[in-house]
């Protein structure tokens, strides 16, 4: 027979290197077309976070995104960002690239504030416009404004920018230090289906909130969410690197088991979107913060559609029926709940 | 010479008996002889050099291969290429000749339905298969065309809407406006922007390092340990060595400079140094012509070992007298990490109940698409270059620079497309042996990890075991919580000091609790070794705090959202690191959370205890279950159920 429960269960996580400083720097340039490179060790691994950096820097440079040349991870050619992992492509590289682009801007707006004969903070852009606020005359495009720069003035726009979260080490004693400087809290509530008859879960539903900070592109983010839920089932109930005696049983994709488009739920993505006071574009990361809460939510509801408890992952089949057999063998009571039993 | 060699299938005639095939591939007509062993996905990536479909496992299973044959699906891992005589072969890299993208890629591309992008084309293939078979499938037919396939980045959801979205468009249901780019805002940062990499991962345009050939390249092969630990007595390479077209053969002793690195302790060879502490670990290297004379060098390569005592339990590792697997580790410890704050024995004490139980999570597969692949070459100015999905190409430069024993800037790291990492790339696993082979060969040298490889040798996800204790009070308030945990680091370290400073730091949750006590040990064994892998430790701690927590909740008869929103951390919290946090939306996300899911308070297993059942199932946001072969069992939702939900967005100021 089949019933259904629900399970909820909250997360956390801290956000780039832990309890070691960490550091991300970028180059930006203005370049003819008014188009903008940009140089940086970012690693796109499927994330979305070269799209996210665009974004970025097009809003602050007051281009399109399609206007952004980046040039990635090549050691010889591009400044360090260190590495993809941590949460910390967004929260780092996004920070850096605000304040690489934010150089450069400030830069090509007193050079236009003076071309103009305007203050530099009358100077605005946005999609590949320049305007003196104020002004109805003075507006040309990005394209123009750069070469104008460059040919009549011999300016080049450039700009660079490092963005450092301080952290420090852990206490070998008591633990004690600022392992972080930002963090992202989440909960999930998890709806499952049991088959008493078989032992076999479905994830049905899941519901995920987390607060991002400022989001870059809310697709994106949905993504991660997604992404992290549909791993979370695949740790929860089926995956398992076997090892007997230091050879794996699971060598290939026959034997070690991952969810299928058959095996999701429907996931509901909630954001909380307000923005991180200590960074500069107030982003923080999601790739990690959503898969932490995933897995006990299911679990939990597993409790609740049927009554066992299963303390060992992946929650399989068998190991469900086995637990399911052991209660009814054992013929217990359900729990007395304790605040009855003290009274 | 190099013109022979790009042509893959060249060369390995004269080792082979190989076969005529005459073929239409996306609409041209090709004649090529190819080796007779060659496979339909070897004939399109190595003798064409079509490497829009991509080989995820060679089995298969993953379905990145999948391509039409006759205008039938295959998984081309799977068929001789003597099946394609005389047939028409479609792939992904030419699926729509005239648009540059099909309507199922555009598609594709403005749903978001491509992460790292290593499984799409193979996606679309399945997804153009079952809108072909049935312009009108509904959500769960697309399900079932797409079961075949395995994406381990997008969750599915958004590869679903995709292709709904273009079977809505195809048959007008939707207009094709849908699938412009939102209206330009007033701000490019909170727009849902379409992917910039898209495009070329819908049409399987982008190269991974898999996909690169250089002229004059040659191809690597590894020799690996069978045993879990065992001392090196001899290598015998002098047969292997003989087999024309080996160029070279490599061990630790080629490594000119100082041979140990790691992410956070030194203590991995490039290549086994007198001893191999797992199965899977790299004995000596081959580079050769093709992949087939370097698959017969390893062949003929003989170790001799002498077996030692192995260490498969971490428990059983910490002993005292145990076997020593590395000299620095004293009782194996890898790591050891203590979080102390207030005093436990005397809040325990206090508590009106205090919960014990040990939690247990698995040794976990990162199973990214794209399997570990990398190119070597040495440029004109003697740089030595590795391209190759790397997280970490800054750390990887520097380690190389010291295996190497070159200047820093004589040694470049360049990421190529990375088809999924999540923690699994950050190891410098195997561009130590492809930049020493380029070196000595001077020529480009390739490997290509076969799945099979792949899971045995890369790290894993740390197996937790969680000794639990909490201590309460009656009305939910924790005073106390002590948590020992013990890792399997597997034989070489990776990172697992950090994971077990992540497990320890974040493990007791985010709930303000005045005392307590977290023991986070990473012990060696002779396991595959763990390391980084998508939330680092936290995953494995937070699991067992919040299945605890819930069995808290049991114990006092209370509702689960109930027990944690008395303890969630609040504004101004301090952390168990004694951190003071400002900021704090803990409480926000839980009721957030339970909102949109319209949680129906009260205790876990109503049923069971003879309460009322329950009452927010079928709420909207969750599926019908499936019956046996992915039907669904009729259901009438009790709230509106759409299938394209949109994120509700919660702003806060």
């Amino acid at each position: 027979m089949k019933h259904r429960g629900r399970g909820v269960a909250c997360g956390w996580y801290g956000i780039a290197r832990t309890a070691a400083m960490d550091r991300a720097a970028v180059w930006v340039e203005l370049d003819d077309g008014g188009t903008v490179k940009i140089a940086t060790g970012v690693t796109e691994i499927g994330e979305g976070v070269l799209t996210g950096l665009c974004q970025i820097a097009a809003q602050e440079m007051g281009v399109r995104p399609e206007d952004i040349v980046l040039g990635d991870n090549d050691t010889a050619r591009v400044p360090e960002a260190a590495h993809a992992g941590a949460t910390r492509m967004t929260y780092m590289i996004g920070n850096a690239v605000a304040l690489g682009c934010r150089e450069a801007f400030g830069r090509f707006r007193t050079a236009m504030g003076a071309y103009w004969g305007v203050s530099a903070e009358s100077v605005r852009a946005f999609a590949g416009q320049v305007w003196a606020e104020g002004s109805a005359s003075k507006r040309m495009s990005m394209e123009h404004a750069v070469h104008v720069l460059k040919k009549e003035r011999g300016i080049v726009i450039v700009g660079s920018g490092l963005f450092t979260s301080a952290h420090t080490a852990l206490n070998p004693e008591n633990g004690e230090a600022t392992p972080w400087q930002s963090y992202v809290f989440g909960a999930q509530v998890a709806e499952v289906e049991v088959d008493d008859d078989t032992g076999e879960v479905q994830v049905l539903g899941v519901w995920a909130a987390h607060d991002v900070g400022r989001v870059v592109n809310p697709q994106q983010v949905e993504g991660q969410i997604e992404g992290s839920v549909v791993m979370a089932v695949g740790h929860a109930l089926m995956e398992e690197y076997v090892q007997h005696n230091g050879t794996t049983t699971t060598p290939g994709f026959a034997k070690y088991i991952l969810p299928t488009a058959l095996d999701i739920p429907h996931v509901t993505s909630v954001l909380l979107t307000e923005p991180d006071p200590k960074t500069p574009l107030g982003v923080k990361g999601i790739g990690e913060p959503a898969i932490t809460p995933t897995a006990a939510a299911i679990i939990n509801a597993i409790y609740d559609a049927v009554g066992v408890r299963m303390t060992r992952l992946p929650a399989t089949p068998e190991r469900v029926m086995e637990a399911l057999v052991d209660r009814r063998s054992a013929k217990q009571p359900d729990e007395v709940p304790v605040a009855e039993a003290i009274s | 010479m190099s013109d022979t060699l790009l042509d893959g299938g060249t060369l390995a005639e004269g080792c082979h008996p190989t076969t005529e095939i005459n073929a239409t591939v996306n609409g041209r007509k090709v004649q090529r002889r190819v080796p007779n062993h060659y496979r339909v996905i070897d004939f399109v990536r190595e003798e064409l050099k079509l490497t829009g479909n991509k080989e995820g496992c060679g089995a298969g299973e993953c379905g990145t291969c999948s391509m039409f044959v006759d205008g039938k699906l295959i998984k081309s891992c799977l068929a001789p290429v003597q099946k394609i005589n005389g047939c028409s072969v479609e792939t992904i890299d030419d699926l729509d000749r005239d648009a540059g993208m099909s309507l199922l890629q555009q598609a594709f591309h403005k749903c978001g339905a491509s992460q790292c992008g290593y499984c799409i084309p193979g996606m679309v293939m399945a997804a153009t298969s079952t809108l072909r078979r049935n312009p009108g499938a509904s959500r769960d037919e697309i399900k079932e065309g797409l079961g075949g396939n395995i994406c381990r980045c997008t969750g599915y959801q958004k590869i679903l809407d995709a292709v709904e979205l273009a079977r809505d468009i195809q048959s007008g249901a939707v207009p094709a406006s849908a699938l412009e780019e939102d209206a330009e805002a007033h701000s490019f940062i909170g727009q849902r922007t379409r992917r910039l990499d898209a495009p070329a991962k819908v049409t399987g345009a982008i190269k991974y390092a898999a996909d690169m050939f250089m002229p004059n390249m040659l191809h690597m092969q590894v020799v690996r340990s069978p045993h879990p630990h065992a001392r090196i007595v001899r290598i015998d390479a002098e047969t292997a060595r003989a087999i024309p077209g080996v160029e070279c053969i490599l061990t630790c002793d080629d490594v000119p400079g100082v041979d140990n690195f790691g992410v956070f302790i030194e203590d991995q060879p490039t290549l086994a140094r007198g001893v191999v502490r797992y199965v899977g670990e790299a004995v000596v290297a081959v580079a050769a012509e093709t992949l087939d004379i370097a698959r017969a060098a390893v062949a003929a390569i003989h170790v001799e070992y002498e077996k030692l005592p192995s260490l498969f339990d971490p428990h059983t590792a910490m002993h005292d007298g145990a076997v020593q697997l590395h000299g620095f580790a004293q009782n194996n410890i890898c790591k050891h990490t203590r979080i102390r704050k207030g005093d436990v024995d005397a809040a325990l004490a206090s508590a009106d109940v205090i919960v014990e139980q040990t939690y247990d999570t698995q040794s976990v597969e990162h199973a990214y698409l794209e399997p570990e692949a990398g190119l070597a070459y040495v440029e004109a100015d003697g740089c030595v270059t590795v391209q190759s999905p790397s997280q970490n190409i800054t750390h990887h430069r520097h380690m190389l620079a010291r295996i190497l024993g070159r200047p820093i800037n004589k040694v470049r790291m360049i990421m190529s497309t990375v088809g999924g990492g999540f923690g699994g790339k950050e190891d410098m696993i195997y561009q130590g042996m492809l930049a020493l082979a380029a070196i000595k060969t001077r020529r480009p040298v390739r490997y290509v990890f076969t799945r099979e490889e792949s899971i045995k040798v890369s790290a894993k996800r740390h197996p937790f075991n969680i000794r639990y204790t909490m201590g309460l009070k009656r009305d939910g308030r924790i005073v106390a919580t002590k948590m020992v945990m013990v890792a399997d680091g597997g034989a070489y370290a990776l990172s697992t000091p950090g994971v077990m400073n992540k497990s320890a730091i974040l493990g007791p949750g985010p709930y303000d609790i005045a005392n307590v006590w977290v023991d986070s040990i990473g012990v060696y064994t002779n396991n595959t070794p763990s390391g980084a892998f998508r939330a680092f430790g936290a995953f494995q701690s937070e699991f067992a705090t919040e299945c605890h927590l819930d069995l808290c909740a049991q114990r006092l008869g209370m509702d689960p959202v109930a027990l944690r929103r008395i303890n969630l951390m609040r504004d101004g919290a301090t952390t168990h690191t004694r951190q003071q946090l400002d900021r704090v939306l803990a409480v926000e996300c839980l009721e957030a959370a339970i909102k949109a899911a319209g949680w129906d308070a009260g205790v876990p297993y109503r049923q069971g205890q003879g309460k009322p059942q329950r009452n927010d199932f079928n709420y909207e946001g969750s599926r019908q279950s499936y019956l046996i072969g992915g039907q669904t069992q009729p259901l009438v939702p009790r709230a509106s159920s759409k299938s394209d939900v949109h994120p509700v967005k919660i702003s806060i100021n």
